[in-house]
Parts: structure tokens; C-alpha cells; sequence
């Protein structure tokens, strides 16, 4: 290793200062010029963004913080330490990774995380599964987080009106401020926050607060999930936020929420359900106890009512009523007031009676095991009612536990517009957010903000917001930070930084303590500081090292509140509900709902979630209008066939109150009638490279008083061409071939082997494949090679726990170096995605159910793509994995061809070298001809082949983001799923380490798992030696329920799936007999002849239990 | 008088006589005469208007193959799942293409085809520029063309050594077997040919050149009687590539288990159909050829008219294939195979299954009717008809079976770009640039051949040699 060049010391001056000359004393810009004429390149290097010497600095510097050992010999001593989470610091080995225990800050909560340190960059987070509230899980965006960490268009300097300016500028400007806010008690300053959970920033803001009392605060966050907390507040009269047990209930009804996909702490809401889905013991009887029972109401197709057991659509104006209706059979006369009030609203026109009486009589059998949950985006009313319904059933402390949370009293985006308009804000001081992009469309906020006198502001990007500022601050990534906040359990989680501010940035707590002019600026102290408050201060130094050790301090929770139920807060907000009137075609109701990709806006700079294809509609790097089948047909709109990756749809106009946007329309299975859904948080216009132009900003439409469900829109024409919208599974249906295989649970009690019965008929010739495994013949000593290995890797997944969130396919990009190739790309179906999603419509469009399925590198004992590859360079090895040797891939793509499962990836470009900006755009540009950086790229390319053409500073920053132990891939060269080797040999590696002079060289199952099953909140996903008849994934393998997808092909893949299995109610009119993917394959008359029988006689006597009903 | 009479052959009667091979009396001489004259004649206008195109779409092949190596597979329109588009049709159509001339010229030779003399040269130069075009496509359409070696076995230090499993890997040795052989046999017909013109040059530069390679032909008895047992050598020697090498492309598709490739009748019926197309091309390019060269009495109408006969035969077992692959689908009783074929006939590309039908099973069946084989015209245009039938062939079995298969979430649709009609238009340039190039200096017809199935050249014949007394 060369040697780590020590930082450079930033001590400040003291003593006696000498000066050059009076220029120097005087600082004047000519000195300063003359300064960088006399050192070009040192002078240089404080504007350059990212050069190779910055970088170096950077990382010796984040050596330092991770207490590597190099702190006696740097001059700047390490002033913050990082325990390691497993390995003492004298244990490092140059190359070998570090984890660190950090947390992925959310609006109200965190996700407590392992990160992933690779000689002092963080190059993958996973889940702290030590965390009480955790089992290693994770959410997509978590995942693709580390990618903001590298992005080449984040804020990367100190900016003044739009100018370079320096961090001591800067941080003089905030001296004046809060000297000034001194002096006049903070009148005229204003804060524009976000929402966090962190208590440190509590902290502060109450000391700010203090010390300017006269100072106001607004908080602004365009989907805000703090509904939940003022609900249960009003509802208890007293200061909770419910916090959900999901894995308690048996009975779950979601009045139009989303808690799979689009609320917060989704992860934490998919372990609980997906653990209510498990059916795990074999003994457990086969009833519909068996596993839980989802019922969902809303009008978008979503990821919690693609789950569903029972799925009500309707618009979402309408599901306040039906919550009134629920309640009416419930909660009944909660108070008299509450009873008339419930039976007034609770006639739902359209809705059959049946389904809300029996929904609420199987909630009423599962009192203190059920739970009724509304979604964010409803008004607060369906919230109480939510809570009274919840309260009546017992559920209060059971499923629904109210802990202590207190309000801190932020004003709104409104009020704080209202102040600028009337001239009251000197100063305002805006952190994060991005409001003149997201705020309402009525604020006018690039206008209003510029009322204030000053504007300063902190943000990660210098974005749409930054171009309407004074004095402009880059923030730091969270894994840059120091910082703490609260996980939604209440446990108390530390934000540790990996790697030292790449940009030099501030973290928000420095900010705040700057601006308020208090002593400690430093964001560890000012984090320490905090936790003395809540630990005791007997063994203080232990507990704070345990806290950033184990990530978490457990020695402090919020209250649990138990509380009866406030009815005078409840009534008056019901007495004012007005059943609203049903959207028609000319009076549209648009739902503007929180993306599965970009969140509000947020991640649309980051290319992984820009290319990670929606769970539902699987469109990438745009939004689009999502209408039912039938308003989309009775607007008069068509669509071509839509078999190619880009499906050509009308390019439509929104208008809703004298706002319009435009964008292309596009059908979703499921959808309620007359409603149009919006994703937010696109058609951004300075985002950066990578989501410039994508989609259309909803927020144009979006005002204050109709935040997320707005009626009287209308849809009209345009003259536009049909416009291409790229989507990664044009195909809906399973066309009755039993791929997801499912099965009700009466069914399951009758045909536990239903999945196996399924199967096609073997060919004759028994199990002789057409591929055999040339690891399956003997040597001369009669041993099989493959027998040889103690190990025999395979992976069972649960299509009954799967949700199909996609945080897995997330995991994989991060941890394999797979690239993004850009919407252009994916239109001609040639995304790299090693792991993908499949998800299949079953039924009718307009009530669809429907299934996904995590579809990977199958892993074939026979494999059909090994014997057609000319060169070898695909070939098993005695593990039983089919392994690539990249070296060896010519490129003939025969593997793909024979792959029945096509989960093989071709790289048609180099996609690793393109710049960003060329994802959209045209992708020929030969480097014969063409110039990068005013060089031609032949030449460059001869010069350094590895870098490229991207320009200097997306190559510096994104070469850092790749997984050192995968292979980045060149053009023409076929990958696919690896089960993560690079871990597997990492495991092998520690195991054989471990075992020194013994053989116990097996690794033990649960010590590694592979990127996506270390993802996954459900657990869906489990890998390990299937050799060991005592591993998880064995024991998951002998279910009756596993299956293989296509075995009549005799591949033998390692990967098996589980069934699934549903669980609706007999009771209700919407009971189907059969999942309709089964009962397609029936149609299709697939199956066994022996089972054919069986199969007719189950239907029938179902048929005959549902008569009897 | 009668003496002389008794000793020839009776000639059969009128109505059973063969039309003979060169029709006009022409003599010897004349074929020398005019064969030579396409050579060593003015370069008419029509050849220079038919070469610059030519050349210059050479020269799009050329750039079109340097963007593609410079850029990679993806400005082609292969895609995911459609990881073979035109790059493998063309290169499958062309080597079908080169099927004829090594059949003319081998298997008719051992059957005694003696029509086979007018038209076995022009098509074995067309078999090997058609092979010429195809070896394009395999080698440069892998994503790492310089790594292509990779396929070939070289002891390299890496010990690694090509899989033997795979078809991609007989093919490499099937399609170089064939090229090899092909040249050489072509180029062993073309040697007694080759001192003709030696002998008539004019230049000195022609003299060396055609002296060179004419290898010191003498014609005498010596030479004849190596040189037709080197020829009968070949001939067997190529009889079994001819079927050897279509079997084996037919084999990638094969060895695969994907519905509408994994077919057991793929061998058989390719080779028919690479027959099939092979005449075609010939046909294409002789109407035209013979007529612009004044060779009607050469390549005479009965020529014409047993071609088409071939390709009747071929173009009806083809169809018979088409209509097999059809019922083993439904019999199978397996339902990806059913989809697989029911998706051809109206999928989204069954505008491509039924171009294949019409022009591959209907339209040969017009030559059933001799008035249809003697009209030029309507042979010409079916001749076309046939190789873009013979096209649509390849891209029904590649395209349709791979853009839908097991898991509808794959399914996909393929659209080829600019750069693989580029391509594919280059390779044209390249076949007819090498055609005009041969016909324009070398003999296109097999001189000595045809000589030899002159009645004038057989000694028993009342116009033959004995009677001529040039002795």
C-alpha cells in the first residue's frame, strides 16, 4: 500500500500573523489572484469540484474518522470516532470491508443501517438487524441512497447569488445573521424545515427558540404523513403517534393505504404483514386462521391492494364513507352524536352493503387481532374514524400502540407565505425541502420566497429552490453525517458519518447551531451532547460508545399512552364531512400520490430509482396519467399494441382549476373509474443529469386545499403524436401457464401438493435432461465432482411473504455494479436488472388480482445455457452454481437464447462509460467520431481505456459507488445473477480462516446471505446450503407448497419457489372460488389428467359452500 | 456411307429427343468466342451501372461494420429477448444461398447431370461470395469481435480449450469446411479454363496472371486424366458438405429448447431449403446475365426450365416441413409449443409467417405448369419471390419463436435499426461487387465443360469431331 498522505492541517492561526504585504492584510481580490497565478494548481484545487488530489485528501481523511489507526501521525486528530460494528480497528485489513452502524434518516423515522465501508467509502448499505425494531430490512430507497451519495450533481460548493463563494464566507454570512437575530429576538427570521426525528435538532430548535424567541418556524414537506399523529392526538385528546403491529393482527382493512408501498416506514409495515402470510409449520391447521386476511379499499391500483385478499375500488373521495360505514357497524353508538353522524355518511352508492357488513362482522370476530389503518393521503376524518373503529375493536395497545409524541408547533407552507406577503420576513432560512419546485400551486413560491430580504439556504442539490437564494449551503449526505434520531419504534438510532463531507458540506445541526450562535457547532458534540441528556450520566463514555457501536440506545423509550377515546375532538370534524359527489368523465378526480421511485421528487436525480420500473404499471423514468380501462376507452383514447418495450399511448392534458399539465395517459388494471392517479415528484427542471426532463410536474396542478385528492379535473386530447413510455413487462397476463402458482386457502386444506399438481407432465424418458451436468459424472474413483464440496447453494422464495416492493432489485444494482442504460434503452427491452419482478394481471381488468414473482438466475443443475456457449464461458461449478466468466464471454448470446427464463443480460453499449446526459438522448455516438472535453475519444481512449466518456467529474464520483469485489462489465458481455458470489467466497474465506487446522470448513447457514434476500423485509427470499438438511432454505425446500417454474424442462434449478396462498372470506360477495391464475391454467386444461378429477370435484364443493352461504 | 451410319448409336425417336444442351449448332469455337468476349471485350455501360452501386454499398458495409465494432451490438435491434435479429437471419439466408453451386457442381456432377456444365461456375462464384457475406455475420456479430479466436482451437496459455458441446462451435468448423472445399473445387474447374484465356491474351500483364494460375495446363492426356479424378475427388468430398452444412446451422436452433426451435425435422428442411433459396439466387442472377452476355444458347431455356423444376421439388418439401412442424406442435399436446406456432400464424408478426407461406409454398407451385417455367419474366420475379420468402423463413424461426417464449414477462418485440439494414444492404454490395468482378474477368460459364457436351465434341454424333477431321 503507498503511503496515505496525511491531511492537510486546518488548525486555525494563532499568535502573531504575519502578512506578505498590505495586500494580503487588506485580503483584497488582486492578492487573491495573485495567490493563484503564483500556485495555479493548489489555488485551483479550491474550486475544483473533484480532482484526484481532492479525492485522495478525502479519503485519507475518512481513514482518520474511521479510527483507523493513522490518527498519531495526521495532524488533524481524530475528533469523532466510529466504533466498528464487528472488527476492532487493529484487525483492519487493507481491502477488507467495514461495517459501521449508521441510520437512513425518513420523515418520522430512520431505517437503522449497516453500512458498508470499502477503504473509507461507503459502497452499500443493509439493514441493522440488531435493532429492536428490525430484521436486517430494508426499503428501495435506503438502498439507492448511497448513489445520492456520488452524485455528480449534487451541491458541491458554497454559492453566493448563484457565485462561487468560500465556506468561511459563508460561515461569517451566518456569524451576522444570528448576531443579528440577537439583537432584534429574532423578529423577522423565519425557518423552512423539514420533518425529521431527530431529538438533537429538537434540541436545538428549543434552544433557538430561546435564544430568538421572536423567531418563527415553518415545516413544509409535500407528502406528509403527519396526519397519523394529529389524527391520534385529537382522537386521544392527548399529544400520540400511533405506531402499528402489523405481525398481531389477523384481520387487516387499509381505507385507501398504501402501507406497503407509499407510506412511511413501509419496510417495517411488509416484515410485520409478510410474517402474518408465512405459513411455516407444516402442522398448523389449514383454516383461515392460517395466515392473515387483507382487505383494501382505494382507488389506485397499489402495492398493498395488489396484496389484498378482498379489494374494494372506488374513488378515493368516497372512502370516508365507507369508513363511516364501517364504523357505523362497529363502533355503532359510540356517542349518539358519533352514531348519527356514521349512519348519515356511511351510504356508500355503488358499494354492495355485503361487503362493509361482512368485512366488519370478521373484524368484530377478531377483537384485539385485527387493525384498520387509513392511508395518508385521506382527510383527517377517515382517521378518526379509523381510530375510533380500532379503539371499539380492542385493538388500542394491541395492533395500535399510541406512544408519547410531542407537538412541536411548526406553522405551515401557507402561513409562512402569508407572512412573506405581508413583508414580515428579513431573513429566511430554508433547510432542505425544495418548495419552489413542490410548494402548492397557489403560494407562487419562487415569488414569494424572493419577498424575504435574505434567503439562505442548506440543500443537497443546487436545485429549482437554490436558484431563488442569497447565499446557497451544500448539506451533507447522511453518510457524512453526525446525527441522531428516532426509529418509529421510539428507539433512539446514531447517524454516523463513513466518509468525510465530499464537498466539504454542513450537516443540518451545524446549520442550526451556526444560525443560532451557540458555542458547539460541531454536529458530535452537539450529537453527544443530546444523548447526555437521555443516558445517565453513571457510565456516560460506555453507553454513548455502545450507542454508536450497536447503532441504537435502547435504555430510553417514548411513553405508551393508553387512553380512552376523545369523542367532542372527533364529532365536530365529522359533522363537517360532506359526502362528496362520484367523479364522472367530464369531472375527473385526480389523486396525486407519493412515487414509488422518485418519492416526492427527492430521488429524481438518482439513477437506479429513475430505472427501477414501477411495482404496478413497471413504466421507467417517467409518470404518466393512470386511468382505468374503461375511462380510458370511454375518453376516446386508444393504445397500440404495446408488446415492444415502449408502448405508444395518447399524450393527454390534465386541467384542474385553470391549471393544466400535460402528459401520456395510460391504463392500470384495477383502477376506479373516472379517477386519474399522479405521481409526483417529476418533470423536474434542474435536477441534474439524470432526471432533467423526466415526466411531467404534477405539482403545477397540486393547491394547498386539495393536496392529494382533488375533484373537477378534466382530461382533453392534443394534437400530439403517440408518445413512447418504456416499461419493462409489456405483457399482463400469465396466458394460464402456471408460473405463479396459488391456490385459496380451502383449496390448500384440500390439495396441500396443489403447486405440484400444477405441473406439467414430465416428457417421457424420465429425468433425463437435455443439458446433464458434466459435474454429475463420476470419476474413476465413483465420486461425483459436484458431491465433493460440503456445499450445494440454493434459494427458495416465498411468493406468499413477496410484495413485490422491489427494494430487492435496488439491493442487487447497488451490490453487483449493475448500471442503468436509460429509458431510451429499456424502450428497446435491454435493461440490465439481474433481478427483476414479474408481475402478472390475473382476472378482469376491472378487478384484477394480482401476483409477483422475483425472477433471477435460476441457478440450473442443468443448465440449458452451459452446453451452447462456444467458448466455456458460462459453466458450472462443483457448488452448483452457474457461474460467468466475464473474461471468456464473446458476446455470441446463444446462453440468452436457451435461457427459458431469460434472466440473462446482454451489455449492447458500454453502458458503464456513458455520460449521464446520454441516457435520454440519442445512444449512437462512435468514438471515431465523436469528442469528449475537447479531446477525441480515440485518443483518450488509448490513453486510458477505463474511464470512458464520461466527462472528469461524473467518472471521479460514480467509479466510487462500484462494489470492488464485482467485476464492472464491458460491452458486449452476457451477466446475470451470480447468487452473490463475491459473498459466498467472502464466507468460504472467513469459514476456512475460522477452522484453521480442522475441516470444518462448512459454512454455517445464516453467517451471509445474498444481497437481495439481506433486502428483503418479508424474508421472502432465503439462501443457503441446501446440502445441510437443517438449513432454512432446506427446511423451506421440503414444504409441500415448493415448486419449480417450468420443471417439465428438467433444468433443475436451485431456485424454487413457494406458492402462494390467499385467504378470502367465503362470506363475501366478492369471494372468488379459485385465485383467477388457477383458474385460467384450468381453463387452459393444463393439468394432470389424474388431477383433473380432484381439481373439478374442489371446485364444485366450493361452489356448493358458497351457495350455502 | 452406310458403313459409317451403322456404327453410330441409333438416335431415339423424334418426339423422345432430348433438346440438346447448346441449342443453335454453335461449335466449339463459338463457345470460346463468346465466353472470351465478356472478358476481353469493352466493359459495357450496364456492368459499370450495375458496379458502382455496388461498390458503394461495399463501402456503406464497410462503415456500417466499423460503427457497429466501434459502438457495440446495441445499434443493431437485438434486444432482450431477442438476442439474434438480422445479424443471424442474414447470416442463415446467405449461407443458403451458397447451397446451390456446391450442389450444381457436386452432387449433379456424380449424378451426371450434364446440364449442369452451362451454370456450375456463375454458381459456385455466387455459393462463395453468398459464404463470403455469411461468415460476415457470425464473426462480427458476437459482442467482442476481436475475441472471436476464442472459438477456434488455439493451445493459449489460459489452457482454456472451445466447448465442443456447442453447435456455434460445428458451426465454425461446418461453415470454414465448406468455404475451404468450395474454393477449391472452384478453383480446380476454373484451371483448364483459366490456360484458354492464357493463351488468348493479349497483354502481357493478362498473359502472367491467367499463366499463373493456370498452373502450366497444357491439356494434354496427362493433365485430363489428373484433372478429372482430382474434380471426382472433390466432388465427393463436397457431396456430404452440401448436406453437412445447413444440417449444422440448422443445429443452432435445434439444440436449443425453445418452442419453434426445438425441432427434430430442422435438418432435412433446411437443407431443402437452402436449396431452395441457392436456385433461386441462380435463377435471379442467370435470367439477366444471359441475356445481357448473350448466352442464350448456352444457359438455354431448358435450363431454366429444370431449374424451376428444382425448386418446385425443394419449395414443396419445404412446405410440406412447414406443414409437419405445424402438427408435431399440436400433437405434442404441449402447450409453449402450441403457442409458439399459433403466434406465427397471428401473432403480431404474422405478416412474416404468411410472406414465408405465399412465397415459399404457393408461388413454387406455379412451376408446375411448363408455360409458367418458359415465361423469363415470371420466372425472374418468382426467383425474388423465393429468396425473400427464403428470408422471411429465418426471421419467422428466429424472431417470432425468440421475442415470445416460457415466461410472458419476457416478452418483447423486435425492430430491426438503420444500421442492420445498413448492413444488410452492404452485404449485397459486397456479393455483387465480387459477382461483377468475376464475370468480368473470369470465364462465368465452365468453357471446356460446355465444350464437351456439344454434339459437336462427341465423336459418334452426325456434327461430331470425327466427321470434322481435325485431327
Amino acid at each position: 500500500m503507498s503511503k496515505t498522505i496525511p491531511p492537510t492541517c486546518s488548525e486555525p492561526q494563532t499568535g502573531l500573523k504575519y502578512w506578505r504585504g498590505l495586500d494580503e492584510l487588506a485580503e483584497t481580490p488582486e492578492f487573491q489572484s495573485w495567490v493563484e497565478r503564483e500556485f495555479p494548481a493548489g489555488a485551483s484545487e479550491l474550486t475544483d469540484s473533484v480532482s484526484r488530489r481532492n479525492f485522495v485528501k478525502i479519503m485519507s481523511a475518512s481513514f482518520l474518522l474511521a479510527g483507523v489507526g493513522l490518527g498519531a501521525s495526521g495532524c488533524r486528530r481524530p475528533e469523532e470516532k466510529i466504533l466498528p460494528f464487528s472488527r476492532l480497528p487493529e484487525g483492519y485489513v487493507h481491502g477488507v470491508a467495514q461495517f459501521y452502524a449508521t441510520a437512513f434518516p425518513t420523515r418520522h423515522g430512520a431505517i437503522p443501517l449497516l453500512a458498508k465501508s470499502n477503504d473509507g467509502r461507503p459502497t452499500k448499505v443493509e439493514g441493522n438487524a440488531a435493532h429492536p425494531d428490525s430484521n436486517g430490512g430494508t426499503d428501495r430507497f435506503a438502498q439507492a441512497s448511497i448513489l445520492n451519495l456520488y452524485d455528480p450533481d449534487r451541491a458541491n460548493r458554497y454559492a453566493k447569488g448563484g457565485n462561487v463563494s468560500t465556506k468561511a464566507a459563508a460561515l461569517d454570512y451566518l456569524t451576522d445573521l444570528s448576531k443579528q437575530a440577537e439583537t432584534t429576538k429574532g423578529a423577522g427570521l423565519c425557518f423552512l424545515l423539514e420533518r425529521s426525528a431527530s431529538p438533537s435538532r429538537a434540541r436545538l430548535q428549543r434552544l433557538i427558540k430561546v435564544k430568538f424567541p421572536q423567531a418563527r418556524w415553518f415545516i413544509y414537506e409535500p407528502v406528509d404523513f403527519d396526519i397519523h399523529r394529529k389524527a391520534a392526538s385529537i382522537a386521544t385528546g392527548q399529544l400520540v403517534a400511533p405506531y402499528y403491529r402489523l405481525d398481531r393482527a389477523k384481520r387487516i382493512v387499509s381505507l385507501d393505504c398504501d402501507f406497503i408501498g407509499a407510506e412511511e416506514d413501509n419496510h417495517r409495515f411488509i416484515r410485520d404483514f409478510a410474517k402474518g402470510r408465512k405459513i411455516e409449520n407444516p402442522e398448523s391447521p389449514k383454516n383461515d386462521e392460517l395466515i392473515n386476511r387483507l382487505y383494501v379499499v382505494e382507488s389506485l391500483m397499489s402495492l398493498t391492494g395488489a396484496n389484498a385478499d378482498h379489494r374494494l375500488r372506488i374513488p378515493s373521495s368516497q372512502v370516508v364513507q365507507v369508513a363511516a360505514a364501517l364504523a357505523a357497524e362497529i363502533v355503532g353508538q359510540g356517542s349518539a352524536e358519533f352514531g348519527a353522524l356514521v349512519s348519515q355518511l356511511g351510504k356508500v352508492a355503488g358499494v354492495d352493503a355485503q361487503w362493509i357488513s361482512e368485512c366488519a362482522k370478521d373484524l368484530m370476530a377478531h377483537k384485539g387481532t385485527s387493525v384498520v389503518v387509513a392511508g395518508h393521503r385521506q382527510p383527517l376524518a377517515v382517521h378518526l374514524l379509523v381510530n375510533a373503529i380500532n379503539d371499539r375493536l380492542g385493538n388500542i395497545g394491541q395492533t395500535v400502540v399510541y406512544q408519547d409524541s410531542p407537538d412541536t408547533g411548526e406553522g405551515t407552507i401557507a402561513e409562512l407565505a402569508a407572512a412573506l406577503n405581508a413583508g414580515q420576513v428579513e431573513s429566511l432560512v430554508v433547510i432542505g425541502g425544495n418548495p419552489v419546485y413542490n410548494a402548492p400551486a397557489e403560494l407562487d413560491w419562487a415569488k414569494t420566497q424572493r419577498k424575504a430580504k435574505t434567503i439562505v439556504r442548506l440543500g443537497y442539490y443546487e436545485d429549482e429552490t437554490a436558484a431563488v437564494t442569497d447565499w446557497h449551503l451544500p448539506l451533507t449526505h447522511y453518510l457524512e453525517s453526525w446525527g441522531d434520531v428516532r426509529s418509529s419504534d421510539g428507539t433512539l438510532v446514531a447517524i454516523q458519518p463513513l466518509i468525510a463531507p465530499l464537498f466539504d458540506g454542513m450537516t443540518e445541526l451545524e446549520f442550526l447551531a451556526r444560525v443560532g450562535g451557540f458555542g458547539t457547532t460541531n454536529p458530535y458534540e452537539i450529537v453527544r451532547e443530546n444523548f447526555s441528556t437521555l443516558a445517565s450520566t453513571l457510565g456516560f463514555e460506555e453507553a454513548w460508545k455502545r450507542f454508536l457501536h450497536d447503532g441504537f440506545f435502547t435504555g430510553e423509550k417514548p411513553r405508551v399512552i393508553v387512553t380512552a377515546l376523545n369523542w367532542p375532538g372527533i364529532n365536530p370534524v365529522l359533522a363537517q364531512v360532506k359526502p362528496a359527489t362520484a367523479p364522472t368523465k367530464d369531472s375527473l378526480e385526480v389523486i396525486f400520490h407519493r412515487d414509488y421511485k422518485v418519492d416526492d421528487g427527492r430521488y429524481n436525480n438518482n439513477g437506479w430509482l429513475q430505472e427501477l420500473p414501477d411495482p404496478i404499471t413497471k413504466i421507467v423514468w417517467e409518470n404518466v396519467f393512470l386511468l382505468s380501462a374503461a375511462t380510458f376507452k370511454a375518453l376516446g383514447y386508444t393504445q397500440k399494441d404495446n408488446e415492444s418495450g415502449h408502448a405508444f399511448v395518447p399524450w393527454v392534458k390534465l386541467t384542474l382549476n385553470g391549471r393544466s399539465v400535460e402528459g401520456p395517459a395510460w391504463i392500470v388494471p384495477g383502477q376506479a373509474d373516472n379517477t386519474v392517479g399522479v405521481a409526483l415528484g417529476y418533470g423536474r427542471t434542474k435536477a441534474g443529469r439524470v432526471g432533467n426532463g423526466a415526466g411531467f410536474n404534477a405539482y403545477l396542478l397540486r393547491t394547498g386545499d386539495a393536496d392529494y385528492i382533488a375533484a373537477g379535473a378534466t382530461l382533453s386530447a392534443t394534437s400530439a403524436k403517440p408518445y413512447p413510455v418504456s416499461t419493462t413487462q409489456s405483457h399482463w397476463a400469465m396466458e394460464g401457464r402456471p408460473i405463479v402458482r396459488e391456490a385459496n386457502v380451502a383449496q390448500f386444506a384440500e390439495r396441500p401438493d396443489f403447486a405440484k399438481a400444477m405441473a406439467m407432465p414430465e416428457p417421457p424418458g424420465g429425468d433425463r435432461s437435455l443439458y446433464p451436468n458434466p459435474l454429475d459424472v463420476p470419476d474413476k474413483n465413483g465420486v461425483k465432482p459436484r458431491d465433493k464440496s460440503p456445499h450445494a447453494w440454493g434459494m427458495s422464495i416465498d411468493l406468499n411473504s413477496c410484495v413485490g416492493c422491489s427494494a430487492c432489485m435496488v439491493a442487487c444494482q447497488a451490490e453487483n455494479n449493475v448500471p442503468i442504460v436509460g429509458k431510451e434503452q429499456v424502450g428497446r427491452s435491454r435493461e440490465m436488472h439481474w433481478l427483476r419482478i414479474d408481475r402478472y394481471f390475473t382476472g378482469s381488468v376491472e378487478n384484477p388480482q394480482v401476483v409477483t414473482q422475483p425472477m433471477l438466475c435460476q441457478h440450473c443443475e442443468s443448465a440449458p445455457c452451459e452446453s451452447v456457449c462456444p467458448v466455456n464461458a458460462t459453466v458450472h461449478d462443483e457448488e452448483g452454481l452457474n457461474v460467468m466468466a466475464y473474461n471468456r464471454c464473446v458476446g455470441t448470446r446463444y446462453c440468452s437464447n436457451n435461457c427459458p427464463y431469460k434472466v440473462r443480460r446482454f451489455n449492447y453499449l458500454d453502458y458503464n462509460k456513458r455520460p449521464l446526459d446520454k441516457l435520454k438522448g440519442p445512444f449512437f455516438s462512435t468514438p471515431l467520431l465523436n469528442t469528449v472535453d475537447g479531446e477525441w475519444e480515440l485518443a483518450r481512449w488509448w490513453r486510458d481505456p477505463s474511464r470512458g466518456i464520461r466527462p472528469d467529474d461524473e467518472w471521479e464520483l460514480l467509479k466510487l459507488a462500484k462494489n470492488p469485489d464485482v467485476t464492472v462489465r464491458m460491452r458486449g458481455i452476457m451477466e446475470k445473477c451470480s447468487f452473490c458470489i463475491q459473498r459466498i467466497e467472502g464466507a468460504k474465506i472467513a469459514q476456512k480462516v475460522k477452522a484453521g487446522a480442522s475441516a470444518d470448513v462448512e459454512v454455517k447457514d445464516g453467517t451471509f446471505t445474498t444481497a437481495c434476500a439481506q433486502a428483503c423485509p418479508a424474508e421472502a427470499i432465503v439462501f443457503g446450503n441446501v446440502k445441510d438438511p437443517h438449513s432454512r432454505v432446506s427446511k423451506l425446500k421440503a414444504q409441500e407448497r415448493d415448486y419449480t417454474v417450468l420443471e417439465f424442462l428438467l433444468t433443475k434449478p436451485r431456485l424454487t419457489y413457494l406458492a402462494r396462498v390467499r385467504n378470502p372470506n367465503p362470506k363475501m360477495p366478492d369471494y372468488t372460488v379459485t385465485p383467477a391464475s388457477f383458474e385460467e391454467w384450468e381453463k387452459q386444461g393444463n393439468h394432470l389428467a389424474a388431477a383433473e378429477g380432484a381439481e373439478h370435484e374442489a371446485a364444485h364443493a366450493h361452489e356448493a359452500a358458497k351457495g350455502a352461504h | 456411307m452406310s458403313a459409317e451410319t451403322q456404327i453410330q448409336a441409333p438416335m431415339p425417336p423424334a418426339e423422345l429427343a432430348r433438346e440438346p444442351l447448346v441449342t443453335n449448332n454453335r461449335n466449339v469455337a463459338w463457345v470460346s468466342d463468346q465466353v472470351a468476349a465478356i472478358i476481353e471485350g469493352k466493359t459495357p455501360k450496364w456492368w459499370w451501372a450495375a458496379f458502382i452501386p455496388s461498390f458503394l454499398m461495399m463501402c456503406l458495409l464497410g462503415a456500417m461494420l466499423l460503427y457497429k465494432t466501434s459502438v457495440g451490438v446495441g445499434v443493431w435491434g437485438n434486444n432482450h429477448p431477442t438476442m439474434w435479429g438480422w445479424d443471424i437471419i442474414n447470416f442463415v439466408w446467405w449461407i443458403g444461398i451458397g447451397h446451390a453451386g456446391t450442389l450444381i457442381s457436386a452432387i449433379l456432377f456424380l449424378l451426371r447431370q450434364r446440364w449442369r456444365t452451362a451454370v456450375n461456375r456463375a454458381a459456385e462464384a455466387m455459393t462463395i461470395f453468398a459464404v463470403m457475406c455469411a461468415g460476415i455475420y457470425p464473426a462480427l456479430h458476437t459482442g467482442r469481435e476481436w475475441l472471436d479466436w476464442f472459438l477456434f482451437p488455439i493451445p493459449t496459455s489460459n489452457s482454456l480449450w472451445p466447448q465442443f458441446r456447442s453447435p456455434l462451435m460445428w458451426d465454425v468448423f461446418a461453415v470454414s469446411t465448406y468455404f475451404t472445399v468450395s474454393c477449391l473445387f472452384w478453383y480446380v474447374g476454373l484451371v483448364p479454363d483459366l490456360a484458354i484465356f492464357r493463351d488468348r491474351a493479349k497483354t502481357k500483364m493478362r498473359k502472367f496472371l491467367y499463366g499463373l494460375f493456370a498452373l502450366g495446363w497444357t491439356g494434354s492426356n496427362r493433365h485430363w486424366s489428373n484433372y478429372e479424378k482430382c474434380y471426382l475427388i472433390l466432388a465427393g468430398v463436397s457431396t456430404p458438405l452440401v448436406l453437412s452444412v445447413h444440417s449444422i446451422v440448422s443445429l443452432d436452433f435445434a439444440v436449443s429448447q425453445l418452442p419453434g426451435w426445438h425441432t427434430t425435422i430442422f435438418p432435412p428442411y433446411f437443407v431443402a431449403g437452402a436449396i431452395f433459396s441457392g436456385f433461386g439466387m441462380v435463377l435471379t442472377l442467370l435470367i439477366p446475365l444471359r441475356k445481357m452476355c448473350q448466352l442464350e444458347d448456352i444457359i438455354t431455356m431448358r435450363h431454366i426450365d429444370l431449374m424451376c423444376k428444382v425448386t418446385l421439388a425443394t419449395g414443396s418439401i419445404v412446405g410440406y416441413a412447414y406443414i409437419m412442424e405445424l402438427f408435431i406442435a399440436w400433437y405434442s399436446g404441449s402447450p409453449y409449443e402450441r403457442y409458439a406456432f399459433l403466434n406465427r400464424i397471428h401473432g403480431p408478426y404474422a405478416w412474416g409467417y404468411w410472406t414465408m407461406m405465399s412465397c415459399n409454398v404457393l408461388l413454387p407451385q406455379l412451376f408446375w405448369f411448363k408455360k409458367i417455367r418458359q415465361n423469363l419474366l415470371i420466372v425472374f420475379i418468382a426467383s425474388i419471390l423465393v429468396n425473400i420468402g427464403m428470408w422471411f423463413e429465418r426471421f419467422v424461426i428466429i424472431v417470432i419463436s425468440l421475442h415470445r417464449d416460457f415466461l410472458p414477462s419476457n416478452w418483447g418485440y423486435f425492430a430491426p435499426t438503420w444500421v442492420d439494414i445498413g448492413t444488410f444492404l452492404g452485404t449485397f454490395g459486397l456479393f455483387f461487387t465480387m459477382f461483377l468482378l468475376f464475370m468480368r474477368f473470369l470465364p462465368m460459364i465452365a468453357v471446356s465443360e460446355v465444350k464437351g457436351v456439344t454434339p459437336q465434341s462427341d465423336p459418334h454424333h452426325p456434327l461430331g469431331g470425327a466427321k470434322g477431321g481435325h485431327h
